[in-house]
């Protein structure tokens, strides 16, 4: 029992920065409607600029550095200036990306904050020295003995400190007169301001206080977690799971659950430690937990389809239906083959990687453009299948073309897993649960030593009718064969999810994103059609799976981190997450793809391109929220027409051709509806 | 002994909290007959809609061709030929008014799937064609739904409603948004669209079309029938007169 609440105890000081975190997201959340993925990276900035402040006083800044002092900073102005730093980071992030984003359509509200998260953990990796640095104590070390636990007092102070922030936010909100105004903004942005006041400002208040609430814990909490350049990024899943089981509207729901979420954690890590703890089970665990609690709490405290009167409108970015003409397409076939066969090792291995990304990203396409479901897990699908295709060449000896029809198979089980949350829950919500998933399919699959040994899951080498399609021979990195193998694969499940949306299939998932409740009375199953679209959508990341597979020989964890499924959303998004073209794009810029490998390369620069991917999403996201092959599409159609239409020409209504081919008919101009 | 009915509601009710929206309503439509259901604002129509096509829980039982379908899922009881309107259209703004209705035909499934990716599979022109014609909509089938004006807007819905294999169509104030001439023309729309043996349940604001297009009339006012019967007896019932019509009655 002792024992017991020892740990219960520890998990105290990571649950107070979950608790943190997810009182901080509520409180964004009340005063903008955002929901703020980049809050842990805002907290890990402030963490490591207290760090580098107390080992020899300098100042990092995201450009060069000032020198404070000619020794280590005492803690108090150390931690006072990584507060600060938190602060300034969150009032940025309020006036350059979410305040020009208040009106853009949930996903890209989603896909920017996702960017900014990657942004600032970039931008921690590259700025400091992360081997050496290290996290110096600042709460007193004295142990307390209660009920035979040795308990921290640090722990203690830390909750203490959690519920505190808890009880003030949700006191400003409660009764002082800019924090009901804030509310109000946030309900009725053009009520409050007839009433004189300025929802932006307010806005930025609540930014200044979580981002430097959250700083603030992180920092006093680092001696105890330690200092790693990512894991304050990713606390924010935990906490996010806290705060829905708020419902993202209570301050003191979400505060509870993240010090229990914690605790817990760290008594699953105590249960591990047990003999008879299965061993499968000993790593992971926690780290599924929030996603089990995220599901539990949406599906006890969720709501079914929308009913009268609740704003149903999901605003997405207008939609190409794709039309496969034989020119275009056999243009890019054409392109790719050359780009593969004329290219050799390192230059090759870039082309294959942006054709499998191009295939990852067609997934995200069908089932975030079309379905309109905003899901983060693409990645833990494409590793699912990745783990089923080790074990299913290693152990099994499945030939090749049955281990990646196979594998895939198991990714679109995970998939429609994975997809039943969706049925109750909308927009960034769902990214939560999808992200929560990701997270734990990762730790649990390739984390676990049960599961992938320390040497990686190796995968045997494919090959055809006693042809070997191996991707390295000899000296080869990238042979031939298994590239146009790649090329292959992608090109014809790309035209079939072309010819997917192109037909019943996408306009019907056109429907349910449009509206759920005329597409359920337009007798469309919405459930079923949901988890269609996530299987599908799982299936092909699997193949993508697969073949990452194929061509690394083994995969561990750094295969498919959670990190990189973030960055192919973002790419995806910045391609234009509604179009064929756009998941080309996203497969060219897309992580180790071909401007990855331009950067290597060419530039020698490989290093920055998390830096600047997330970068040239933030921007994108901000100035362009249709995607790039959205806008220059547009404009290029607009240019086209212009110069192809008569003086005398009718008007574009009326222009439309009247086959009876419905996919080529429809204008791709964005509809004005979407910004009523 | 009538035969049954096609379409008939027994004691169907909805409470919303402390509310009774529905209070044991009962009512029923033969094939090809139009019957109306009017009421004051607030009188439980909607919900009533809401309530047979799914959308709203109840109790009671819903029946249709002597299918019982309380219980059903929206896009059951669509698929089993009950269909609807919305007041507010709710078209799929992606998808063009063509599209609009081919959505009601071919459900995504993975029958779709596989057609889509390897057949040459069309959706059904004709049918949608004539579905757009019967409601005057002939030239609008590649246009967007935003780029007509409100009341064809509702007609689309309506033409949405009625592909598919209808065989009973609620219709939630369709006519809203029409001049006094469309109305006009819309009832001559619905009386053809009748006479292929659809059921019609009529919700309109607009008395001319009401009392000139309907059958019958059923009157709902605080949730309950208070009156049903030919237009010309509801026109002069005292308690309908008293409930609604007392303004309209006095024109």
């Amino acid at each position: 029992m002792g024992e017991f609440l020892q740990f219960v105890f520890l998990g105290l000081s990571t649950g107070a920065v979950y608790a943190v975190l997810a009182s901080s997201l509520v409180g964004v959340y009340a005063a903008t409607g955002i929901v703020n993925f980049a809050q842990g990276s805002i907290a890990l900035w402030a963490v490591w600029a207290v760090a580098a402040l107390r080992a020899d006083g300098t100042l990092v800044l995201p450009v060069g550095s000032v020198g404070l002092g000619s020794g280590p900073m005492d803690r108090v102005p150390a931690v006072a200036i990584g507060v600060a730093s938190a602060v300034v980071w969150a009032l940025l992030a309020h006036l350059l990306v979410f305040r020009p984003l208040r009106r853009a359509p949930v996903l890209g509200q989603v896909v920017a904050s996702v960017g900014l998260m990657i942004f600032l953990q970039a931008l921690v990796t590259l700025r400091f020295d992360t081997t050496s640095l290290q996290a110096l104590p600042l709460l007193p070390a004295k142990v307390l003995t209660f009920a035979g636990a040795h308990v921290n007092v640090s722990d203690l102070v830390l909750a203490g400190a959690a519920v505190a922030v808890a009880a003030l936010l949700w006191a400003y909100f409660r009764f002082t007169r800019p924090g009901i105004a804030t509310r109000a903004g946030a309900e009725d942005e053009r009520a409050a301001r007839l009433m004189g006041l300025s929802p932006d400002r307010l806005a930025a208040v609540v930014w200044a206080i979580t981002g430097g609430v959250c700083g603030l814990v992180a920092v006093l909490a680092a001696p105890t977690i330690g200092l790693d350049p990512t894991s304050y990024t990713f606390y924010v899943v935990p906490a996010l799971a806290a705060a829905l089981v708020g419902r993202l509207a209570s301050i003191g729901l979400a505060c509870a659950a993240g010090l229990l979420l914690g605790s817990f954690q760290t008594v699953i890590l105590w249960l591990g430690t047990k003999s008879w703890w299965p061993g499968w089970a000993q790593a992971g665990l926690g780290d599924a937990l929030p996603f089990v609690v995220v599901i539990v709490a949406l599906f006890l405290l969720g709501g079914r389809i929308p009913s009268r009167g609740e704003v149903t409108e999901t605003r997405l970015a207008a939609v190409t239906i794709p039309r496969l003409r034989p020119a275009p397409v056999a243009l890019v076939l054409a392109a790719a083959t050359a780009a593969t066969l004329l290219t050799s090792g390192a230059w090759r291995f870039g082309v294959v990687t942006s054709a499998i990304l191009t295939l990852l990203a067609m997934s995200l396409v069908l089932l975030t453009g079309y379905l309109g479901q905003i899901s983060l897990a693409t990645m833990a699908f494409a590793g699912t299948a990745g783990f089923a295709l080790s074990k299913l060449t290693t152990s099994a000896h499945v030939p090749f073309p049955f281990s990646i029809l196979i594998s895939a198979m198991v990714a679109t089980a995970v998939g429609v897993v994975v997809g039943i949350p969706a049925l109750r829950i909308r927009g960034a919500q769902l990214a939560v649960v999808t992200l929560a998933a990701a997270i734990a399919v990762q730790s649990f699959v390739f984390s676990n030593p049960a599961l992938t040994p320390f040497e990686g899951n190796l995968i045997r080498d494919p090959s055809l009718f006693g042809l070997s399609l191996a991707v390295r021979s000899g000296t080869d990195l990238t042979t031939a064969r298994f590239a146009l193998t790649v090329l292959v694969i992608v090109a014809l499940l790309t035209l079939a999810v072309a010819r997917l949306m192109a037909g019943a299939t996408g306009r019907g998932f056109l429907a349910v994103r449009s509206n759920e409740r005329a597409a359920a009375a337009a007798g469309i199953n919405v459930a079923a059609t949901k988890l269609l679209g996530f299987g599908l959508s799982a299936f092909l990341a699997g193949i993508g799976g697969c073949l990452i597979g194929y061509s690394r020989g083994q995969l561990s964890d750094a295969s498919f981190t959670v990190l990189a499924g973030l960055t192919l959303l973002a790419m995806a998004y910045v391609g234009g997450i509604t179009s064929v073209s756009g998941a080309i794009i996203a497969g060219l810029i897309g992580p180790l793809g071909v401007l990855y490998t331009f950067l290597t390369q060419t530039v020698e620069a490989g290093r920055y391109y998390q830096l600047i991917a997330a970068g040239g999403l933030l921007v994108t996201a901000v100035l362009n929220p249709l995607g790039l092959a959205g806008t220059t599409g547009h404009h290029a159609r607009a240019w086209l027409s212009r110069r192809r239409r008569p003086p005398e020409a009718p008007p574009p209504g009326a222009a439309a051709p009247t086959g009876t081919e419905p996919a080529g008919t429809v204008p791709t101009s964005p509809e004005p509806s979407h910004a009523a | 002994m009538p035969p049954d009915p096609l379409f008939a509601t027994d004691a169907l009710t909805v409470r919303y909290g402390g509310v009774l929206a529905n209070d044991r309503v009962t009512l029923t439509v033969d094939r090809g007959e139009i019957v109306g259901l009017i009421g004051p604002n607030g009188a439980g129509k909607t919900t009533l809609v809401d309530a047979v096509s799914g959308f709203a829980p109840a109790t009671g039982a819903v029946t249709l061709a002597g299918r019982r379908l309380d219980g059903a899922g929206p896009h059951r009881r669509r698929a089993a030929g009950l269909a609807r309107t919305w007041q507010a259209g709710e078209l799929f703004t992606d998808l063009t008014v063509a599209q609009n209705l081919a959505v009601a035909i071919e459900r995504p499934g993975w029958r779709t799937v596989v057609g889509d990716v390897f057949g040459r599979r069309r959706p059904d022109a004709d049918g949608i064609q004539a579905a757009l014609e019967m409601l005057g909509l002939g030239d609008a089938a590649d246009r967007r739904p935003t780029e007509l004006s409100l009341g064809q807007q509702k007609l689309v819905g309506v033409a949405r409603a009625l592909v598919g294999g209808t065989a009973m169509l609620l219709l939630d104030e369709p006519a809203a948004g029409l001049d006094t001439h469309e109305s006009g023309q819309f009832g001559a729309e619905l009386r053809r669209i009748a006479a292929t043996g659809v059921g019609v349940l009529l919700i309109d604001h607009d008395m001319t079309l009401v009392l000139d297009v309907c059958d019958r009339v059923y009157v709902l006012d605080f949730g309950k029938v208070i009156a049903s019967g030919p237009p010309a007896a509801i026109r002069d019932d005292p308690a309908v007169i008293a409930a609604y019509l007392g303004s309209a009655v006095a024109e």
